[in-house]
Order: C-alpha cells, then structure tokens, then sequence
C-alpha cells in the first residue's frame, strides 16, 4: 500500500488501521495488547480503526489482476459516524447495547434481585479496553444498561446479549468463588481448623450444653487470661451461641495468644457447618479472616528485624 | 495488714430473705437449698474468724455479711458429717483444681461443725507449719525423734480456745495428768487451753493433755481441719542435729493430724478429719498425687486404676501410709444452677451490675473452665472493665 503522498497526519493511521484489522477481529487479543501499552499511544488503535475508509487500492497496484477500480477519496471517511462524538468506541458500545434492550424488551425479566450476580469490568479496565478517558457517569449508563440486559430470563436469554454481556464481564467473576462447607459427620460433628502467628488449632463442635475442652483441659486450665478464654469462643460469644454448642479442640504451636486466637478460627470455621447463614456475622466478628501477620525477619546488619546496632564513633 | 480479714462491706446492699446456715442443714432439707446463698450467723462467723477459716483472697470484703453457697457437694458432705456424729469418723481428702472452691467446703465443714456443736480443730496454712517459721525442739523420748513447735501450739491452743470458749468453758477436766506446771483438778478445758497458751514451753503437753480430754467419754464430735495438704505430704524445711530434713510427718502437730487422716488412730466422739489440697503455688508431691488419682479411680468404679512408675524415685511411703484408706471429695466446677444461684446473690448485693439471665450464666460458666467458681468471680467480679 502506498501512503506516502498522504497526508502525514494521516499516514500514521492508515499504516494502523492496515495492521489492526486482524486484532478487531479478535476481541481478547485486542484487549491483552492494549492492557500491556495503553498509556504509550496517544490514540488507540480501535479509533484509528475508526478512521477505517474501505481499503484504499491504486491502480498500478492492481495492475494484471482485472479488479474493477475503487472510488478515490481524497479524504478518509469514518466509519462510524460517532466519530465526531467525543468518545466515538463509548458512544458505538453504549447504542449498540440500547439497541439489544429495545430488540429483545418484549422478553420477560426476572425480579431485581433474582438476576444472576455478574461482576461488571471496573471503569479502568473499560478505558483499557476502548483506549477512550470515559467519564465514570458515562460508563455507569453502560453498566445500566447491561443491568437491564441481565435480568432477562436467562432461560430464554438471546446468543447475541450473551455474547454482549460476556464482553464486559470480568475475567474472574468473584462471585462464582464459593467456599465449600463441610458437612456434619455421622456423630453431628463439624471440623473447623485455624491458624494464627505460628499456632493452628483444630475444632470440633456438637450442639451441647457449652462445655469446652481445650487439649484435654478445661478453658481456665488451657488458658490463664480471661482476653484469651474468650478469644477462644468469640465465634460463639458473637452469635449468643455460647449454651448451644460443646467444643472439643487440640492446638498447638505459638504461644497462648496465638492458640486462643488460632482457635476462634477453628470454632468459627465449625460452627458454619452447623449454620452456614452465621458467616456475614462471624465474618463481622474477625472469626473468618486468617491474620496474615507473623513475626518480621531478622536482617543481616541488624539486631532485630529493625532495630540497628549502636553507633560507634569508631 | 497482709492478713486482714474484712468481712462486712457497709456499701453493699443487704440481701433480703437470706437463709442462715443452722443446724438442719443437710438433715432434712437438702436439695432445695442447692444453687443458694446461706448466711453465717455471728456466733459461727466469729468463730470462723477465730480459726483463720476465712482467707485474705475470698473476697469476703465484697458483701454486707458472709455468706455461703450451697453446692451439692456440700449438702453431701453435711449429711456425711451429720452421720459421723454417731458412727465412724469421717476421712476425707478434698481436691480440685485451683479455684474450684476446696478451702470454702472446709470453710461450709468448719461451719457446719459449730453449728452442730462440735469441737473444731483448725490448721488454716500447712505451709506454716512446715516451712521452717517457727522455733522447733525435739520431744524426748520419741523414736524415731518428733519435732514440737511451742510458740506455733501455744497460738494454735489459744486460737482453739477462742473458736470453741462456749463449748469448752462448760467442760471440766475429767483426767489425771501429769503435766510440768500445776494444775487444778476442776478448772474447765478452756482455762486449760489458756495455760498452755500462756507458757510455750508447755503448750505441747497441755495440747496432749487437752486432746486427752476430748477423747474422753461424753465429749463432742470433734472436726480437725488442716489447709495445703501438700505441704505437710512431704519434708519440712526444719532441720534435724544431723543436718537433714525433718520429714514433716515427723513434727508432732503434723504427725498427730497424720495419725488420724490414716485411720491409726480413731476418734473417742465421732467427729471428722478433713484435709483440702492446695493447687496454686503448692509443692509437688508424687506420691499424694498418684494415691488422689487412684483413690478417684476407684471412685469413679473405672476398671484401670493407675499403677505406680516403677522408674520414679520421688514417691514416699510415709505419704501413701498416710492417706491409707478414705474418701476423695474431687471438686469440679459449678453446676448452671448453682453458678445462677451465685450470680444473683451477687446481683442482689448489688456487686454485678448486670442483669442475670441465662445467656450472662452460660457465658461465665464457659468462660470459668466449665463453672470454675473462683473463676467465674474472677470474671464477673473482678475484671470489671
């Protein structure tokens, strides 16, 4: 292709535009490339695409080959008339994603709150996509509208509004993570493990009376402060669920603090299987995060982790 | 100051309806006293005082009045006494862990005891008995060699004599003695205490010559209480002239517990020997150890009763002659009941600010070791935040 007696501001976007057609086509592809380099480019190459006129072909190129000739235009058409919008690959998404809700507005929708749970790509990663500053408010109209798309009854949901909505869904739905809970032995027991500093406990819960054995020993005998008695069923002191259960617990390693600590884990981990519904409020509790806190390493030219030695005058 | 006893606290708000802890108790009615706070009346509660049943860390100072809870264990362990008055003598050991409430079943034993009208024996520290405080002397004409305490017997009489003075001011002398000071024939058992509190050189013998008396016909039951086993199952800290330790079997007041904790000897009356280990801060002992454990096992009717370490050096004869054949009172914690009965009283002396309701009690009693009551008082009485 011959460019050169173009424009030079003008040059740059057709030797784009020759060179992008392929990743256009892949959309994944397309994306990954721009993820790595958004920011080098001034402009992206899915709106140099928008420049896109039909492939221009002179004629001594097409010399021999008894292709008919093509109409010359001595000045590139867009492609899509959105192009003289501000944000012409936003404005393209938003009416190609109005025109799906008012093709397919006539199917029936679920309620608002049974629509299955999509988490939608954040702003960043939509400005990645289109290479375009889209405002927030603007994208909030898209997610809108996808929102609407969504509650479409996903028996009789269209190939095409899937296919839309699986391009702006995140790559890993987080809300397809759903931890596994351990059923109940044949003995109504639950399990639970926990760990905390350099402690793990593990517990095993039956409903009960509210007896506790840690190791064999009772709470007092296991445990000399009362903070850690009660950092050992925090999971049930939370949930009022103290003279509902008995736990049978071992732990070990650490100190006391970590093992009381390691065990509200254990407990809490346990008391799920007997009542999954708990896990907001014991999550509420701190009785599901595992602190990730240890002890800091030494560091050579230091006494401690930190702590530096004395200075000397020499 | 380090040990004063306070025993009534003017802010605190007078329980009404409080039962008072008389003669009865255990007779008849029983189980509808479980789970309730008794009073002590002022007799008993002087008395008390008079024998050291009451400990600085009891927190006795929190209340108007003293008062006790009554458990299960403790209605057993009035009806066990109640029967001893005219069959065998009761032998008992009390264990449990720390805070498990030994010293204050003595204390309801103690109490029990004046009510009822006995004579009560009472040694309130093992530990200073042994721990080498007091001046010692060996008794002539002792084999193998007994260690008298004169100044700890002379206190020990006088504070005998005080506890008991109603009883023993109405007992008269009925023996012959022949003791190194001189001695009218009809003065009663509590000027003779007197005496021997007056001269500590005497203070044994007229001990012996005392203990004589109440062995003898038509004399009250007699309890003898002693506090920290573990210390006087092992040696003392005395020192023989051959510069070993004295076994602490071997100081007389020791040995004349022993002598009837072992059964060699019997009570004249009826009466009880009651001993309460200590679990905080208490030496260790072997042997008193593992004859607790078995006699628990056997107890309990398990079919393995645990069998002596054939590498162990540290166990002592003398120890496991000494808890030869008698009843292991094992303290666990409090029941729900009881610990509810407790918290009210406490709501109600308007020392907890809390409204006691199953949820509160269910938290203690979890919080305590499954009931540990000096725990839950820990938890609800002292931690207040």
């Amino acid at each position: 292709m011959k460019v050169a007696w173009l424009p030079t501001a003008l040059r740059e976007g057709l030797r784009c535009q020759f060179f992008a057609r392929q990743t256009i086509l892949n959309p994944r592809l397309r994306r990954r490339g721009l993820n790595a380099s958004a920011k080098q480019f001034s402009t992206s190459i899915r709106l140099r695409a928008g420049i896109a006129a039909p492939e221009i072909k002179f004629k001594n190129q097409g010399k021999g080959e008894g292709e008919e000739e093509k109409i010359f235009f001595a000045r590139l058409i867009p492609e899509s008339p959105s192009y003289f919008t501000a944000q012409p690959a936003f404005t393209d998404d938003l009416l190609a994603l109005q025109d799906l809700v008012r093709k397919y507005s006539t199917l029936p929708v679920v309620k608002p709150g049974e629509a299955p749970r999509v988490a939608w790509r954040s702003l960043v990663e939509y400005r990645n996509m289109v290479g375009e500053s889209v405002k927030a408010s603007k994208y909030h109209k898209i997610v809108e509208v996808l929102r609407r798309l969504n509650q479409i009854q996903p028996s009789l949901m269209p190939s095409d509004v899937a296919a839309a909505l699986n391009e702006y869904k995140r790559d890993i739905s987080p809300f397809q993570n759903v931890s596994k809970i351990a059923p109940l032995d044949e003995f109504g027991r639950a399990a639970g493990h926990g760990r905390r500093k350099t402690s793990s406990a593990t517990a095993w819960v039956v409903e009960g009376t509210g007896e506790v054995l840690v190791n064999g020993k009772t709470l007092a005998e296991a445990f000399g402060r009362i903070h850690d008695r009660e950092s050992a069923i925090w999971a049930l002191k939370a949930t009022d669920r103290i003279d509902k259960y008995n736990v049978w617990a071992r732990v070990g390693g650490g100190g006391t603090t970590g093992q009381a600590e390691a065990m509200t884990l254990a407990v809490g981990k346990a008391l799920l299987s007997h009542e999954p519904a708990l896990k907001p409020a014991l999550r509420r509790a701190g009785c599901m995060t595992r602190d990730p806190r240890r002890v800091e390493r030494k560091k050579p030219g230091h006494r401690k982790a930190r702590k530096m030695p004395a200075w000397v005058k020499r | 100051m380090r040990k004063r006893i306070v025993l009534s606290n003017t802010n605190a708000l007078e329980v009404q309806g409080l039962r008072e802890l008389d003669a009865g108790l255990g007779e008849t009615n029983g189980e509808e006293v479980i789970g309730q706070v008794v009073g002590l009346m002022g007799s008993t509660v002087d008395s008390l005082r008079a024998v050291e049943a009451f400990k600085t860390a009891q927190g006795w100072g929190l209340f108007r009045r003293p008062g006790l809870l009554v458990r299960e264990e403790s209605v057993a362990l009035s009806r066990k006494l109640i029967m001893s008055e005219e069959g065998e003598m009761l032998r008992l050991v009390i264990d449990g862990e720390r805070g498990t409430g030994k010293s204050l079943i003595l204390l309801h034993a103690m109490a029990t005891a004046f009510v009822r009208g006995w004579v009560v024996l009472n040694i309130p520290e093992a530990q200073e008995v042994t721990n080498a405080m007091n001046d010692y002397a060996p008794l002539p004409g002792t084999t193998p060699t007994l260690f008298s305490q004169p100044t700890y017997t002379a206190n020990w009489l006088s504070q005998i004599n005080k506890a008991n003075t109603t009883l023993l001011q109405d007992m008269e002398l009925s023996l012959t003695h022949n003791l190194p000071i001189p001695l009218q024939s009809n003065i009663s058992l509590s000027r003779l205490c007197e005496l021997g509190a007056r001269d500590p050189d005497v203070a044994w013998p007229v001990f012996q010559a005392f203990w004589a008396e109440l062995m003898a016909k038509g004399r009250p039951p007699v309890l003898l209480a002693l506090d920290g086993l573990n210390n006087v199952m092992r040696e003392s800290m005395y020192r023989a002239p051959d510069t070993s330790f004295v076994h602490a079997h071997d100081l007389a007041i020791v040995n004349h517990f022993v002598g009837y904790l072992s059964g060699e000897r019997k009570l004249g009356n009826g009466g009880a020997v009651i001993a309460a280990t200590n679990r905080s801060h208490a030496p260790k002992s072997k042997s008193l150890d593992l004859v607790l454990t078995q006699l628990e096992e056997r107890q309990l009717g398990e079919e393995e009763i645990t069998e002596k370490d054939p590498f162990e050096k540290g166990y002592d004869g003398r120890v496991e002659w000494a808890l030869g054949v008698k009843d292991v009172l094992k303290l666990k914690g409090l029941s729900k009941k009881e610990a509810r009965g407790l918290m009210e009283y406490w709501a109600k002396s308007g020392v907890l600010r809390k409204r006691v309701d199953e949820e509160e009690v269910a938290e203690k009693w979890a919080l305590a070791g499954n009931g540990v009551v000096g725990e839950i008082e820990r938890g609800a009485l002292r931690m207040r935040i």
